[in-house]
């Protein structure tokens, strides 16, 4: 199977540009282009003469050389009383729990002398084993972001406590109406603050999301008789259809709902999952579908109640424009596995939604796949008690606002309406920590302590209860909100005292929390509550006091049919490391290259490669090509952004992603949510004001019913004529024209020789080389005589093999969703620099671990023999950029080959194998000629051109930089200078503290004591480590597994790291 | 504080009435009781082994009040002394008048002293020793004649002196010497105007030089060679030592003395630097670690009251009251630090402490003898390693904390692979049983032993990462 399929990471590659066959040919490209680099009038500034240049550098090696002799003076500060719990120099860990409004999911803090530095999943008692995903393990760093809020201010000046809350005290108890706007609230005690605020100023509490499900809670209710949202079990799911819902990375509890797919997506299972998409634009979770099928979004609800006529044979089923033999699979799919199938739509539209719980009733889903007796405590946000509240904002009638972890100034999709109102409110306060766009428009601003340095307790559904506790102290004088709330609604309590009488006898729970059961909780970061006290919010609306509608399903239908849309229509998407914008300062999110469309540090237009093509826009983005600007027009609303070539984007349609735009009147959000010059600072447009990376495109919004749609019908795209530089990875450190990485086949072959012995099956063919000699033992030697590449020796081999231990890793290509948080969890644990939008598009990205994604084209070699076709025209169809590829994500590291390229020729032996396996990168004898990174087949290497730490380019990009961020850096890990190659190192450091532990244990290493960030990270567990010498180990019998091969198998070096090939559950003719 | 003057004077003529009592009703053997039937020599181990750290046997106050003449005073029971031993509290609840006055007393300010695990017999032997007092020398006992004097210690601060004169009586030989040439010539002119000769034409110094080198050219020659040689030697050895920081003991802003602590007081390493075990820092001492001690002792042998001072004002002690001050903002304590590896080194304490079973002088000396933290340069640690033969420390040659160093000990380290009762090396010895690994042992064994270099001690990610 391995060669029919042609596998592309972008368009650049399939069409073999100029540009890209430069960059094949150079291992390290030249810069820029030298016009644009002799442009640069910072060039002209430079007048230093020959003879300067040379005194400069006499100077620098004398001081230099006098400074090597002197004994540098190093402080050692002991601790005064040193806290029982802390041990210089081992980490300390702490579960707790995240929760922003946005994601959810069970951390484990580890913190390194009281700082936390890195946050992984709490295995043991966390929801889904602690799944996460990039946004909840970069959270750290926001911890240590210094455009935090110090301390509180009063109209934009620093004050005290004491002064805030004398003036916020007075300006409620004057005040007629008070309003509290919140997030949706998961946290019983949480609320009993607000109420106990809200009773005393006879306040009203309104919950409101960023990104709102309120269509769904909305669907319930007219189905069920209850607003809510329920809990989804996708590991129950043998069939999914996902209608625009990309649930692998933004819709609902996406963090915990991976793990339960990739539980589905392994082939030696009973079953094996199988997975529709209807979309728009290329999502994550629509390059995991197993058939991805192309809609416009004024299709959603369309598709929906033809798969429901199709279910229920109530209808035709037919959608213009949407292939009926997909939607007649789907169907039929999902009608051969009732109650075990699963609809999910991510349109906020009620009808929508309406129709495909009707969908979801038919197949039996309920009680099965979705639990509604289950209701999160999530998404309860309202977006008519929203919007009235804004009318009631800009009528004048609201005297206070309490604004508490939400920021409607960004992301309510009429902010303007919002700011107007704002104005008017007399006593306006925000818990936001940072001065954002609401935040710096109200007249308080009361800072929120990190969620690493608060007490709360968090419940996602009833029956459990999730504690969050502080690992560290509030680094700055900030208060929690809650305690906020407790000091105005004058209860005499701090806030952890509060915490604990919610669960003790005295406050009405069923079970009493001792102070050893509390220990216990706090230490497992959860507890089971028989009943969590999570109250609805005291008074939530009273004006629109519409009739709530009834359940009326052919309404529905009708009314989603009517929905037409324009030539040109608008998906807006959530970004797998941006989400909602919450994180838009956080460089390690920046810095993560999309998953799909591979680009860091922007917002851009996906469009079709036919609509472009058609407005003559550029359709390449390798590094001298500069991508198109277009004006994108949407209900009166209007961004320019670059255009960017998606595959897999239904022609008529674009894509923009939320998230960007952030700190767009220069709000002090954090440095890197700003877009930076080549030489490190800001930019800034004509009035001097830092110009934000990407555009907000909440406005673009379409109100539907009272219910934002992320979705515009009608929008239209103008070429600007002008170009922008997009930085993207996907042409960066290719296998020069080496494409056998990848390994792919179906369900049916797989599971027709899924018994054959490894290296035999059809799709995973090892490779064998013909040699002069009768390996058969036939008797002559002969074309049939071949022997497996493993057995070829170019050098000596490694005792490794046999002896002492030999790590090595397994990587599941079938469950690798390819969701990124292993790249951010590598990035963090191994003080790996950010470099920043200019330096990726100089290839200089620094991540030791990358994702690569290909595209395939649809078309086989089974499918050309079919139809008739000849080698040569099947293989010119193949080649056809394909509107709807098929895509595979393999992360990509170093594969520590046993008979390693690099390590043959280092000159000064900075590379070097270990006895246990590894390559190891000697940092402090390399001297930087880059023949290793020349002579790797994989292209894992990254070399260090600037000195990240302290080189001034770096400065509003890379954490490292700031003194307060740089205490996030792992002090295990050597800081690495200019000029050193650096790489995966497989989490050496990691390694070495797991044997010491195992001596000191006088035990051998168990399997899995030993973790990598990335294997600890992956939530779909697609990646393990562990000891290939351990006959036992996890690692052994995978990489004995059929499916298990290695990359590049045939030029033979024999790396530690196996992947298995990746399984797609289609119909061989239907690929 | 002085103890004797605030003991109650009631408690005195209390004693004195018991011992009265005692004499009267008590048969003489009844009477000789505790104090004197143990074996005194026996008392000295057993009491520096667990009572020094806190009593002495004079008067004088350590930790606790001193215990000379308890033979004289004690008032109670000798049941109840060995009670008050093993188990203070327990005693106290006794009801005794007399317990009850020495909890009143001291247990306010020094605290219950932690239950005692000796015997009967050997609180005897105790009783026996504190009775016969100290013996000829240094009241507070060990080895203290052997530890360093404060005169040594400072004295090897004094070094660089006599190199300093030597250096300033050269410079003024120097000048003495140009300027007598010019001296000399004057004179000699003098002497020709007086005879009416023509002066001596005034050259240079430096075509002086240079006429009398062309004079003397054998001479100089050789000379020059020597010299030459000399400098590139000199300049080499200098190059090396540079990054080499052997005997380095930065001033520190506490005069601290390992001597007294470790020497003299027997301190245990781990005391102080209890993560060497745990960690990969061996770590600095915390100030609550230093106030164990030194809120009892509060005068040093050496500064006295001055650099204890230092600690309490770290971390807020008040040395009259005896009492730590509320709401005092404590002030951490800026060592400078002494071990300084490089960035790209890791190193870990223990993983030689704990697994290596390595003792601490093997690397750091013979810190008993130490003023500060101090890097014990090499030859020091091989002569201690001479007069300490059966301390199991590793002859090393290379300068201490190079690299060269770390890695002629892990090639000479022996790691016991074949009879370890570690399970971790019971599982390497397993994989290296048979077939290749077979091999590879006996290329370990190759040299006869299975050392840290044998088993990856040489390899770079060893300690780089």
């Amino acid at each position: 199977m391995d060669n029919s399929k042609n596998y592309w990471t972008g368009l650049d590659e399939l069409d073999k540009t100029e540009a890209y066959q430069e960059g094949l040919e150079n291992e390290f490209p030249a810069q820029q282009k030298v016009d644009e680099f002799l442009a640069d009038d910072r060039l002209k500034e430079t007048n230093t003469g020959r003879r300067d240049f040379l005194k400069f550098m006499g100077f620098s090696l004398a001081a230099a050389t006098l400074a090597a002799c002197e004994t540098p003076v190093v402080k050692s500060v002991p601790y005064v009383v040193k806290p029982e719990e802390i041990t210089p120099g081992v980490p300390n860990y702490y579960a707790s729990t995240y929760y922003d409004g946005h994601d959810y999911g069970s951390v484990m803090v580890k913190t390194r002398e009281g700082r936390p530095i890195f946050i992984k999943g709490n295995k043991y008692h966390g929801h889904q084993a602690g799944a996460l995903n990039a946004r909840i393990t970069g959270s750290v760093i926001d911890l240590y972001d210094s455009s935090r809020l110090k301390g509180p201010v009063a109209a934009g000046q620093a004050a005290t406590w004491d002064a805030v809350d004398a003036a916020v005290a007075s300006g409620l108890s004057s005040a007629r109406n008070v309003v509290v706007l919140s997030a949706s609230v998961a946290s019983p005690t949480t609320q009993r603050a607000i109420n106990a605020f809200a009773t005393k100023y006879n306040a009203k509490h309104v919950q409101y999301d960023a990104v709102s499900y309120s269509g769904i809670s909305e669907a319930n209710r007219r189905s069920f008789g209850s607003a809510m949202v329920p809990t989804y079990d996708f590991s129950k799911a043998k069939t999914i259809v996902s209608i625009g819902a990309d649930f692998l990375a933004n819709w609902l509890n996406s963090n915990l709902y991976a793990p339960q797919y990739g539980m589905t997506r392994r082939p030696e299972g009973e079953w094996m999952s199988r997975h529709f998409q209807f979309e728009t634009t290329m999502s994550l979770t629509g390059t995991n579908a197993d058939t991805r099928v192309m809609i416009n979004p004024s299709d959603e609800g369309k598709v929906a109640a033809a798969l429901y006529e199709l279910v229920s044979g109530s209808g035709s089923g037919k959608v213009d424009g949407v292939s009926e033999m997909a939607l007649q699979n789907a169907a039929n799919a999902l009608k051969a596995t009732k109650g075990a199938s699963l609809v999910v739509a991510g349109s906020n539209n009620p009808d929508v939604q309406e129709i495909v719980n009707a969908i979801n009733q038919s197949l039996g889903s309920y009680g099965s796949t979705i639990d509604t007796s289950k209701p999160l405590n999530m998404f309860k946000g309202d977006d008519k008690a929203m919007t009235q509240l804004v009318r009631d904002m800009k009528g004048g009638q609201v005297d206070a606002l309490i604004v508490y972890g939400v920021n409607p100034s960004y992301s309510w999709y009429a902010a303007e309406e919002f700011n107007e109102g704002l104005a008017k409110v007399k006593t306006s306060v925000s818990f936001s920590g940072k001065a954002d766009e609401t935040a710096a428009r109200c007249g308080f601003i009361c800072p929120d302590s990190h969620y690493l340095e608060s007490w709360n307790d968090l419940s996602l559904t009833e029956g459990r209860v999730d504690l969050v506790q502080p690992a560290i102290t509030p680094l700055f004088d900030t208060r929690q909100a809650q305690e906020t709330l407790l000091k105005w609604a004058g209860v005499e309590s701090d806030y952890y005292t509060f915490l604990r009488s919610t669960y003790n006898a005295s406050y009405d729970m069923s079970m009493m929390y001792t102070d050893s059961d509390w220990n216990a909780a706090v230490h497992n970061g959860y507890m089971m509550a028989a009943a969590t006290p999570v109250a609805e919010a005291t008074v939530v609306e009273d004006a629109s006091a519409e009739a709530p509608a009834a359940s009326n399903l052919s309404a529905a239908i009708n009314a989603v049919k009517k929905i037409s849309g324009g030539s040109m229509q608008l998906a807006i998407y959530q970004k797998t490391a941006i989400g909602n914008g919450a994180h838009a300062s956080n460089p390690y999110a920046q810095e993560l290259p999309d998953p799909v469309t591979k680009v860091t540090w922007d917002n851009y237009v996906t469009m079709a490669r036919s609509d472009m093509e058609a407005m003559g826009l550029n359709i390449y983005i390798a590094q001298l090509d500069h991508a198109s600007l277009v004006k994108v027009t949407a209900g009166g609303r209007e961004v320019v952004l670059p255009a960017y070539m998606q595959p897999g984007q239904k022609p008529g349609t674009i894509g923009i992603a939320l998230g960007y735009g952030r700190g767009a009147n220069g709000e002090n959000i954090g440095r890197a949510a700003f877009q930076t010059a080549e030489n490190g600072d800001h930019l800034t447009d004509e009035n001097g004001a830092l110009v934000p990376v990407g555009k907000n495109v909440f406005p673009m919004a379409t109100m539907m019913g009272g219910y934002p749609v992320l979705a515009n019908m009608d929008v239209s795209v103008e070429a600007m004529g002008e170009e922008y530089p997009l930085a993207s990875t996907q042409m960066h450190h290719t296998y020069m024209g080496r494409e056998s990485v990848v390994k792919e086949t179906t369900l049916g072959a797989f599971l027709a020789e899924k018994d054959k012995k490894k290296g035999y099956a059809s799709w995973n063919r090892m490779h064998a080389l013909n040699v002069h000699e009768d390996t058969n033992n036939d008797g002559e030697i002969n074309a049939s005589d071949k022997k497996s590449t493993r057995e070829f020796d170019l050098w000596h081999d490694h005792a490794v093999e046999n002896v002492g231990h030999r790590w090595g890793m397994t990587i599941d290509l079938s469950s690798c969703i390819g969701c990124g948080d292993c790249v951010t969890a590598c990035h963090i644990e191994n003080n790996v620099p950010v470099v920043g939008k200019d330096e990726v598009r100089r290839h200089r990205d620094m991540h030791w671990l990358r994702i690569d994604r290909f595209y395939s084209s649809d078309y086989t070699m089974e499918r050309g023999e079919e139809e008739g076709l000849g080698a040569i025209s099947t293989y010119r169809k193949m080649e056809d950029p394909a509107e709807n590829p098929q895509t595979v994500h393999m992360p990509m590291m170093c594969q520590h080959c046993n008979h390693a390229p690099c390590e043959t020729v280092c000159p000064v032996a900075a590379t070097t194998h270990s006895n246990e396996g590894l390559n190891q990168m000697t940092y402090n004898r390399c001297i930087g000629t880059r023949y290793c990174a020349n002579n790797c087949p994989y292209k894992v290497r990254r070399f260090n051109w600037f000195n990240y730490m302290g080189y001034d380019k770096f400065k509003n990009v890379n954490p490292a930089q700031d003194m307060l961020t740089r205490m996030v850096l792992n002090p295990d890990v050597t800081v690495r200078a200019r000029g050193v190659m650096e790489k995966c190192s497989m989490c050496v450091q990691r390694i070495q503290a797991g044997k010491l532990e195992a001596k000191k244990a006088s035990a051998p290493v168990q399997d899995g004591a030993i973790q990598t960030a990335c294997a600890e990270s992956c939530s779909v567990n697609a990646i393990h480590f562990g000891d290939l010498n351990d006959q036992g180990s996890n690692v052994k019998k995978i990489s004995e597994n059929n499916r298990s091969y290695h990359a590049l198998e045939e030029i033979g070096v024999q790396p530690n790291i196996y992947y298995m090939a990746k399984v797609r559950n289609i119909e061989d003719q239907e690929a | 504080m002085n103890l004797q003057s605030s003991r109650p004077s009631w408690g005195r003529k209390a004693i004195h009435g018991l011992v009265l009592l005692l004499a009267v009703t008590l048969t003489t053997s009844a009477f000789a009781g505790i104090f004197d039937e143990g074996d005194a020599a026996n008392g000295e181990t057993v009491f520096n082994a667990n009572c020094a750290a806190c009593h002495s046997i004079t008067n004088e106050v350590v930790a606790a009040p001193g215990l000379g003449g308890i033979s004289e005073r004690w008032g109670a029971s000798d049941e109840l002394l060995v009670k008050w031993i093993q188990n203070p509290q327990g005693a106290a609840e006794s009801g005794d008048p007399y317990i009850a006055n020495l909890v009143e007393t001291y247990v306010g300010v020094y605290g219950w002293m932690s239950a005692q695990a000796v015997s009967e017999a050997e609180i005897k032997d105790i009783m026996a020793y504190i009775k016969a007092g100290p013996a000829e020398g240094p009241a507070d006992g060990g080895d203290v004649a052997a530890c360093p004097t404060y005169d040594e210690l400072q004295a090897s601060d004094d070094n660089d002196s006599a190199a300093i004169w030597f250096l300033i009586l050269l410079v003024l030989f120097v000048i003495i010497a140009i300027s007598s040439t010019n001296i000399q010539r004057s004179v000699k002119n003098a002497h020709r105007e007086s005879e009416g000769l023509e002066p001596l034409p005034n050259v240079s110094y430096g075509e002086a030089v240079r006429a009398w080198a062309w004079k003397n050219i054998v001479f100089v020659s050789i000379i020059g060679l020597f010299v030459t040689a000399y400098v590139v030697t000199v300049a080499y050895q200098e190059a090396m030592d540079v990054g080499v920081y052997e005997a380095y003991e930065p001033e520190q802003p506490i005069k601290f003395y390992h001597s007294i602590h470790v020497c003299e007081n027997e301190v245990d390493c781990q005391y102080c630097h209890s993560s060497a075990s745990k960690s990969k820092h061996a770590g600095i001492p915390s100030t609550n670690v230093c106030m164990n001690c030194h809120k009892g002792i509060k005068k040093g042998s050496r500064w006295g009251e001055k650099e204890i001072d230092k600690i309490y004002a770290a971390i807020g002690f008040d040395r009259t009251s005896g009492q730590y001050i509320e709401d005092y903002e404590q002030q951490p304590v800026m060592w400078n630090k002494v071990h300084n590896l490089p960035d790209h080194v890791f190193f870990s304490h223990q993983q030689h402490v704990t697994v290596g079973n390595l003792e601490c002088q093997n690397c750091h000396g013979d810190v008993a003898t130490f003023k500060g933290g101090r890097i014990a340069p090499v030859e020091e640690v091989a002569a201690y390693a001479d007069a300490n033969p059966g301390a199991g420390i590793i002859k090393l040659t290379k300068p201490t904390l190079t690299m060269g160093w770390c890695i002629e000990c892990h090639n000479k380290a022996k790691v016991n692979v074949v009879t370890s009762d570690n399970g971790y090396y019971q599982e390497v010895h397993d994989r290296l049983k048979e077939g290749r690994g077979y091999e590879e042992m006996l290329r370990y064994m190759e040299d006869e032993k299975i050392t840290v270099k044998d088993l990856g001690g040489w390899e770079c990610s060893k300690c780089h990462y």
